[in-house]
This record gives C-alpha cells, structure tokens and sequence, in this order.
C-alpha cells in the first residue's frame, strides 16, 4: 500500500464550496439526432414527443420501397416522411447526426430497421431503439440486431427523457 | 442532462421532500446488526433520510430507533446509559424504552404521571439477516418485512460490509446500474481480485469494450442487460436487476459469491452503502469471508472500528501512479469499491445533472431515473404506493450467461432472474 504523504487534494476538491469553481459555459447540443417511427402505432407517440420544440431532433416516419440500389445489408431503401409532410432521403438525413431513435411498436418496420441501422453502422452513429406496448417479444427480436441500446417496454415519456438527457433541446 | 428541479427532487430526502417521502415507504437498511451484538451493548448514532437517531438494544433484546435527543434540554442520548430496559439520559436522568417512550423522570414524584406524556419520535428496527432494518414512513401502511434472498440464506452463506460515501446517494446508485464501465474502471481487478478471477466470463468482458444494452422494464424496477461478444455465435450477458428506490445486484463471476448494493442516504451530501456477498447454495468459504473483510470484491478495507474506508478523500485514495503506470490498477486507486466511490466522489456533493452530456448507451441511467420521478410524484399526488416495496418484488437475481445471439435475456432467462432457494445462481 502505498503511504499516504498528504495534505490529500481531493477532499478539497470535491467539497461543495469547489464547485462554485467549475467552469461555468454553455455546453454544446448533440450534433443532431434523428427520431423515427418504423410504424403507425409509433408514429402517434413521436408525432407528439416532436412537438416539444426540439432545435437537434428530427422526427420522422419510415417508409420502405425496394431496395434497387443493392445498397449492402439493407434490404428496402427506406424514405423518411417528416410531420411537415417534407420526404427526406435516409442518407441526407444521416449526416451531422450523433445517434437515431428508432420507436416501434411491432415487427412490421423489421426491414426499415434493417436499413437504418446498417447505414448508421457504416456512418459510426449509434442507434436505440423504443419498443412501444405490452407484446414486445417480436418487436425486440426485429429490432435486437440493429440497437445498440432497446428499451423493453418503452413508454411515451421515455422518448422525451433520453432526447433531454442527450440534450437535443 | 436533467431539469435542475428534476435533479432536486430526486436527490434530495429529508423529511417532506418527494423523494424522502418515497425511501419512506420502504424497509431500508439502518445499522448492521454487529454494530448492536448483545443486550445492553452501547447505543448507536444514526442518521439516515436526514433525521439523527439513536440506535439501541435493551435488556431483552428488543431494538430500538429514537429521536437522538432527550426531550427534557435537548441532550444527545449518545451519551446516555443504556440499562434496565431503557436508554437513560446522562444530564437529568429521564429514560426511555424502545418505542421512545419516557418511562422514568427521576426529579418527579414517585408516583406522577408526568412522563406518560413525553415520548420521542421512534421507528421499529427489526432484525432480517445481517441488517437492522427500519420503516420510517406511516405506521398505519407498514409493508411486510423484506425478503432479499442474501438476507434469507443461512448466516454460514452470507456477508454484509458498510462504507461510508461522501457523496448523495443518486450518483452512487447510478454507477451500480452502468455495466460499461466496468471494462475500464474495474479491469485489472477482473485479473487479480480473489472475488472476482478466473471467471470464463471475465475474458468476455475484457474482449468488448462496446456492450450493447437492454433495458427491461420489470416489476419493482429493471433488468439492465449488457451484451458482450462471446464465441462466433452467442452472446455473453450481464444482467443487473435495480429495485426501487436503491437496491441493485452485481451480475455473479464464475462460482464466486453473488453481491450487491444498497445506497442509503445519511443526508442529501453522504449515503451508506451496505454491500453483500452470499452463496444460494452453499457457505462461504473461509477463504472468501477473509477476502470480503479485507475489501476485496465489492467490499471496502475500512479503518478499523469504523466504516470509514481506509482509501478516502481526505487522503486521495492513496492514489498509486505507478501502479496505474505499471497497469495493475486503471486509475490509481486501489478496490473496486473505492474506484467507485472515488470517481463518484469527484462529482461534488450533489453532481449538476444540468451539466451533463448523457449517452444512448445510458439508457438504463435514464430510465431509472424516470422511473423514481414518475414513482415519487405519483407517490405525492395520489398516494400511490410505489414500486419494491412489495417483499415479492425483493426476489430477484443478477445472472451472467452465454447465450446463442439469437436470444435475449428477456425471453430465455427470467426464471434464472428470480430467487429460487436450493438453486444456484446463473454465472459464467
């Protein structure tokens, strides 16, 4: 064991009275991230979570079409249709973006998370997926492969709460 | 980042606060029952949710838990005498009982009624495995006793230490439910810790410093997976059970003791954390006790007489450079418990949580604390009671398990993830 030769700096440092000290500067927002409902009962719940004012998230709903350009590991394109009724291709929508949410609340957008999370893999953002509701076993299975983080079951308000935390306000 | 009214309201416990009202509805930890060994054995100081008590045990065994101050001048009964089925106080000699009723005031007639009508306010303390546990909240809604399965086993397979943190209870719960640092901070105790080595899991550990996570919604709290590669074809999963409001459980390395923690606030700036090891199936071994009171594994090598640990803040951990330097520890300080605390500590009393830069990958960080929220205003505005005080909610397990990647923990280990008496535990 090491001796201890003192007068220790953490106690100090660590007393209520330091942390007056701490630099006091506005910390930087996420770069950008990306919410997007994979079906229509989780399009409801991020169609409410986008009204909160969000300056770095955008909030979509994924559609699929064939994937005619053999993109690899994706097997639909997928077009984003954000709630002003703007279309957004995937790839545009990738750049400058820290993390994507995916929120689902069935197997149905299986495909569409296929290719989300393949083109976050390549671009090194992270992804998450919500999985809504109480029969979450498939939901999970479909989206398991492509999250980096899932939450089993999601609520409305955990979509808020990790758009806070990230601070995508 | 967190709303610093968020951040308020969970961190802070001391009576009337939404928070304090909530560990008020819980049995929590109070002393460990080697701090009271025999009848008539010296009172306790206590200070839990804010609120300073004495601790003692009387004549016939009975525990006690009572305002720490005589109602007569306001004297702190630490320095009373505790005799005869009470706790005397050393200025005027009034006594008190474990309820804190007064039962003697010697400077009054022999036969007045006069103390019948003192009484200090008092909590039960009552005796389940190697804790005192009290209930401070309305008697009228007293839940049942606690029935964590470490508490239940036989004493031969069972072992709690305490520490004291100079930190709020939050920061301290937080970093027992984030399993992606365990790569870094904890590294080379996975390859040197007698508690922890030579588990076939840890290898797992140390070959993917990118977990994924599920966060399972569970009753009571969560099950926060962490999924590592293992072999081509399966996963290697630590799955870490948090009860509300402070309880979680290490996931168990090879056939090493199951541990876990409790985070219990002193006040809102010091929280105890009372830690157990314990076996389902069998006693601990010598060997094993011995390394659990030397604070090895979880534990904490504390100044004896005390539970102040012996690497602390005001002697910078005994900070080891060249022990980082030669890789024997991540960050200098030696024990995976004062890791811990010494980072934790670093945050300042109360971390500002309105500072933060939070990560997907905190899922499990977030969730819990929108769970407490939601729970402690619910708890205010409707009276509902919260998560985890059900004792059937206590029977839970951390488990460590290889499974083909295919599968998920949700699905193909929830019984391992429930306590079942005479069954091993789950671990790799």
């Amino acid at each position: 064991m090491p001796v201890w030769s003192g007068p220790g700096t953490a106690a100090h440092a660590s007393s209520a009275a330091e942390l007056r000290y701490r630099m006091n500067y506005p910390l930087a927002p996420s770069r950008g991230v990306r919410v997007v409902a994979l079906d229509s009962g989780a399009e409801a719940v991020v169609r409410q979570v986008s009204k909160s004012g969000w300056n770095k998230a955008r909030f979509y709903v994924a559609e699929t079409n064939l994937n005619t350009q053999g993109i690899q590991g994706a097997p639909v394109e997928v077009v984003l249709h954000g709630f002003d009724g703007a279309v957004a291709s995937l790839n545009d929508e990738l750049e400058d973006v820290d993390s994507t949410i995916m929120v689902a609340t069935s197997d149905f957008g299986s495909e569409a998370a296929a290719t989300i999370g393949a083109a976050c893999s390549v671009r090194g953002i992270m992804t998450a997926g919500l999985v809504l509701g109480e029969d979450t076993e498939n939901t999970v299975s479909a989206l398991r492969p492509y999250a980096q983080v899932l939450l089993v079951p999601a609520d409305d308000a955990d979509l808020e709460a990790i758009l806070t935390a990230m601070r995508a306000k | 980042m967190l709303r610093q009214e968020i951040n308020e309201l969970l961190t802070k416990t001391g009576p009337g606060t939404e928070m304090g009202d909530m560990f008020r509805q819980y049995w929590i930890p109070a002393l460990l029952s080697e701090e009271l060994p025999e009848n008539d054995c010296p009172q306790v100081r206590v200070k839990i949710l804010s609120e300073r008590m004495i601790a003692f045990r009387d004549s016939q065994g009975r525990y006690g838990l009572i305002d720490e101050f005589c109602a007569h001048r306001g004297v702190s009964l630490w320095f009373g005498r505790n005799e005869d089925n009470g706790l005397r106080c050393a200025y005027h000699g009034w006594k008190y009982d474990v309820t804190g009723q007064c039962v003697e005031v010697p400077s009054e007639a022999s036969n007045s009624r006069f103390c019948a009508n003192v009484k200090l306010k008092s909590y039960p303390l009552v005796k389940v495995g190697d804790i005192l546990w009290t209930y401070m909240g309305d008697p009228a809604k007293t839940p049942p006793l606690p029935e964590y399965e470490f508490a239940l086993v036989p004493p031969s397979q069972t072992f709690t230490s305490k520490r004291l943190q100079e930190s709020n209870w939050l920061q301290a719960l937080e970093g027992g439910i984030d399993s992606s640092h365990v790569s870094f901070l904890h590294s080379s105790g996975l390859q040197s810790d007698p508690l922890f080595m030579g588990a076939e899991g840890n290898k797992y550990n140390l070959g993917d410093y990118k977990p994924y996570f599920e966060v399972a919604d569970a009753p009571g709290g969560l099950f926060i997976g962490a999924r590592r590669n293992a072999e081509e074809d399966s996963y290697y999963w630590r799955i870490t059970p948090w009860l509300m409001p402070s309880f979680t459980m290490v996931p168990p390395r090879g056939d090493h003791p199951m541990h876990g923690h409790f985070w219990i606030p002193i006040d809102d700036e010091n929280c105890w954390v009372y830690t157990f090891d314990y076996q389902p199936v069998r006693d601990l071994t010598e060997a094993e006790r011995q390394a659990m009171k030397d604070g090895y594994g979880v534990h904490s090598e504390n100044i004896p007489g005390t539970y102040l640990p012996v690497r602390n803040k005001s002697n910078d951990y005994l900070m080891d450079r060249e022990a980082q330097k030669r890789g024997e520890t991540f960050s200098g300080v030696a024990g995976i418990a004062i890791q811990d605390a010494s980072l934790q500590e670093s945050m300042g009393p109360i971390v500002d949580r309105t500072k933060e830069r939070l990560a997907t990958t905190d899922a499990g960080i977030i969730k819990a604390r929108a769970k407490l929220r939601k729970a402690a205003l619910a708890l205010r505005d409707e009276g509902k009671i919260p998560e985890g005080v059900d004792p059937a909610h206590h029977r839970v397990r951390s488990a460590a398990v290889v499974l083909p990647r295919n599968q998920s923990f949700i699905e193909s280990v929830s019984d391992k993830l429930r306590a079942q008496p005479g069954v091993r535990q789950a671990s790799v």
